[in-house]
């Protein structure tokens, strides 16, 4: 009897580590070997035929350097890009979500289905389908002009506006999803209690609504912040040569110039940035746990 | 052939489905195949599979006789009449798996540089690339000879492309289509006449303007509005350009570097004045009489896309036979009379006359000597300088 509680207990310690070690291998693979192989490229200085380059690592810092100086404009562009894109996404996805998870009743799901009913949609034609929306000739622009609220360059498409517009179009049921599913969870009796303790709307809001969807807002802006980061699909199709991000940088020093060491210095800093972002957003809104 | 910014997907086509502006024509095309593949059945769906018939195809090259088994050709979006691969497969018992994953040059070749230079196969038997790259994989030693015996009608390119400097008698690579670089513009957002580069800065134009991304293309007729030729390009001279470019992109004059991905901006408005194929603004002149293409007064490009064979490939034979078929007149007026391109083989006003006679007229797809005269092609750069050059003109379009 003592043996067979035993087994069983052992199994049950190696369970978890059997559950998680097909993620692990997973991310062995696809991300902690390239995170090496790129970090070791960020580092290497190229050599040998122009189309056949061997990389030789030698620790060469000089590509960090190279992609603060030369494209410091693309890194600054980026992070206010996608932090606007981030913010827009919390002020238009919270009201939606609290809604949803409070007023919507029956009709919960349905709206939940209508909000995600788009993303069926290949994120690539819903970013050229506001080419079409926001075109020079077209009926948003005129309206816009009519009223006298067109940005300086007269126009809506290729400027910063269009870019993190689509950027905050198709990053937000990322933000959509989390706040509900975090608003959904809160107790409705703690929303009862604070006004039985005669508290205002604002103050349950702000005191026992707003705390508990943390989790939520956390996760929803960083679900948001770092993919809008390495996005370069809007920059390029409702963007102008005014506007590219580090994503394009990187995409043209990987795929066209064929600077494999710049391409992936470019990336180890575009990865910092985010990392050092979010360890700070997390630290400050102190949440421990995500949703 | 215009370079696009990504490769897995044709944008273009895309961009028709949300802006229905330009597509009418196309469309009825796509659905003209579509007809007559249901119509051809087995052996035209065949086609369109992805057929993995490697072991089959395998041998063939080394067979004596006539080609037999399947050829996998690679080539640009929108770069083939309806119903020719067809044709093709019914007149030599090929099976063709044709493949339209050709979007970019520099792109195909940051993809396949791996596989070839292990000689792996890179799952086609012929590509399509623009003749700078093939000369860039000719000196990796990386294309196989095209034989005499297996493509005679080679007699009939052009002689002007036949006695290449980059491939003299064109062992290697054999051109597909030929077309000018230039300007076109939407003369409903110009107002006026466009006919020199200078125009291209008209403060009028502002935030209006697109130039193509491609190096030797979007630079080439700049060098030489500055007295510099692209036939004896120099570091200096292409810095100077670029540095122009520069100038009016920091002015905010330039709004896009585009593939061709510039025709829909252009027809929908958007673009006033674009770097422009020929061979595009005649497809979209059909739905919008407006747009109209004209070299600059200090000069254009040519530029030539060829057809060649990866050494890797795994049907030697097949492959001829389809350049040898390509080569035939009128076989090749059906091409140019969907890719409105200009034709690479000599004397092809009666077959084309024969489709449509508005095609020879065309100054487009059959150019006045006036026109020809201010056409030149890019030298055959060495790496370094396709390298250097890349990287000068990247520094402005990528950032």
């Amino acid at each position: 009897m003592a043996g067979v509680a035993s087994s069983s207990r052992q199994r049950s310690k190696i369970a978890p580590y059997l559950m998680i070690l097909p993620a692990l291998v997973y991310l062995g693979i696809f991300f902690v070997v390239p995170f090496f192989s790129l970090a070791r490229t960020s580092l290497s200085s190229m050599g040998g035929s122009v189309y056949l380059p061997t990389l030789t690592f030698n620790w060469d810092f000089s590509n960090y350097l190279d992609a603060f100086s030369h494209y410091q404009d693309q890194i600054i562009r980026t992070f206010t890009y996608a932090l606007v894109a981030t913010l827009l996404c919390l002020l238009l996805a919270f009201p939606l979500a609290y809604v949803i998870a409070f007023k919507a009743g029956r009709y919960k799901n349905l709206i939940l289905g209508l909000v995600i009913l788009p993303f069926f949609v290949t994120f690539l034609i819903r970013t050229i389908a506001w080419k079409t929306i926001l075109a020079d000739d077209g009926w948003v622009v005129s309206a816009l002009g009519a009223v006298g609220l067109l940005p300086s360059e007269g126009r809506l498409l290729s400027t910063s506006w269009a870019v993190i517009g689509g950027l905050t179009y198709n990053w937000i049921i990322f933000m959509i999803l989390p706040l509900y599913v975090s608003l959904e969870k809160i107790d409705p009796r703690l929303i009862e209690a604070s006004k039985d303790l005669y508290s205002s709307n604002r103050r349950s809001f702000t005191k026992v609504i707003l705390p508990l969807s943390m989790p939520g807002v956390l996760a929803g802006s960083l679900l948001v912040f770092i993919p809008a980061s390495g996005d370069f699909i809007n920059a390029d199709y409702l963007g102008s040569t005014q506007t590219t991000m580090i994503g394009n940088v990187i995409q043209k020093q990987f795929l066209v110039v064929k600077d494999y060491p710049a391409a992936a210095a470019l990336s180890m800093v575009l990865m910092a940035i985010i990392l050092v972002g979010v360890l700070l957003y997390t630290r400050a809104l102190g949440t421990e746990d995500l949703v | 052939m215009p370079s696009k910014d990504f490769d897995a997907i044709d944008l273009r086509q895309f961009s028709r489905l949300a802006a229905n502006r330009t597509s009418r024509r196309r469309f009825i095309g796509g659905g003209a195949a579509a007809a007559a593949a249901l119509a051809m059945g087995g052996s035209f769906l065949a086609a369109c599979s992805k057929s993995d018939n490697k072991s089959a195809t395998g041998t063939t090259a080394t067979q004596e006789g006539p080609a037999t088994g399947t050829l996998r050709i690679s080539n640009w979006p929108l770069y083939m009449a309806d119903g020719f691969v067809a044709e093709f497969q019914k007149a030599s018992g090929l099976t063709v798996d044709y493949k339209e994953d050709f979007n970019d040059n520099e792109q195909w070749f940051a993809k396949v540089k791996e596989p070839l230079s292990r000689k792996q196969d890179i799952g086609a038997d012929l590509v399509v690339p623009t003749q700078f790259m093939a000369a860039r994989i000719n000196r990796l030693g990386w294309l196989n000879e095209i034989s005499d015996s297996g493509v005679p009608n080679r007699k009939n390119l052009r002689p002007d492309l036949l006695n290449s400097q980059v491939d003299p008698g064109r062992k290697k690579t054999a051109p597909y289509m030929t077309g000018m670089v230039g300007l076109a513009y939407n003369k409903a957002a110009t107002k006026r006449d466009i006919a020199t580069i200078d125009d291209l800065w008209d403060p009028a134009f502002k935030g209006r303007v697109s130039l193509l991304s491609d190096t030797q293309d979007g630079l080439g007729m700049i060098m030489q509005s500055q007295g510099n030729s692209p036939e004896k390009p120099t570091t200096e001279a292409v810095q100077k350009a670029v540095d122009l470019v520069k100038e009016q992109k920091d002015k905010g004059q330039i709004r896009r570097f585009t593939g061709n991905d510039y025709a829909d901006d252009l027809a929908a408005g958007n673009i006033a004045v674009a770097q422009a194929y020929s061979g595009d603004v005649v497809q979209l002149q059909a739905d919008n009489p407006d747009l109209k293409f004209v070299i600059p007064e200090s000069g254009g490009d040519w530029f030539i896309d060829t057809m060649v064979i990866p050494y890797t490939t795994q049907n030697q034979k097949a492959a001829e036979a389809w350049i040898n078929y390509v080569y035939d007149r009128p076989n090749y007026a059906k091409l140019v009379a969907f890719t409105q391109y200009v034709p690479v083989l000599s004397d092809m006003a009666d077959e084309l006359n024969k489709i449509d006679p508005k095609l020879a007229a065309n100054p487009l797809i059959n150019p006045p000597q006036a026109s020809i005269d201010k056409l030149k092609s890019w030298a055959d750069l060495t790496d370094e300088q396709t390298q250097e050059f890349n990287g000068l003109y990247a520094a402005v379009t990528g950032g």
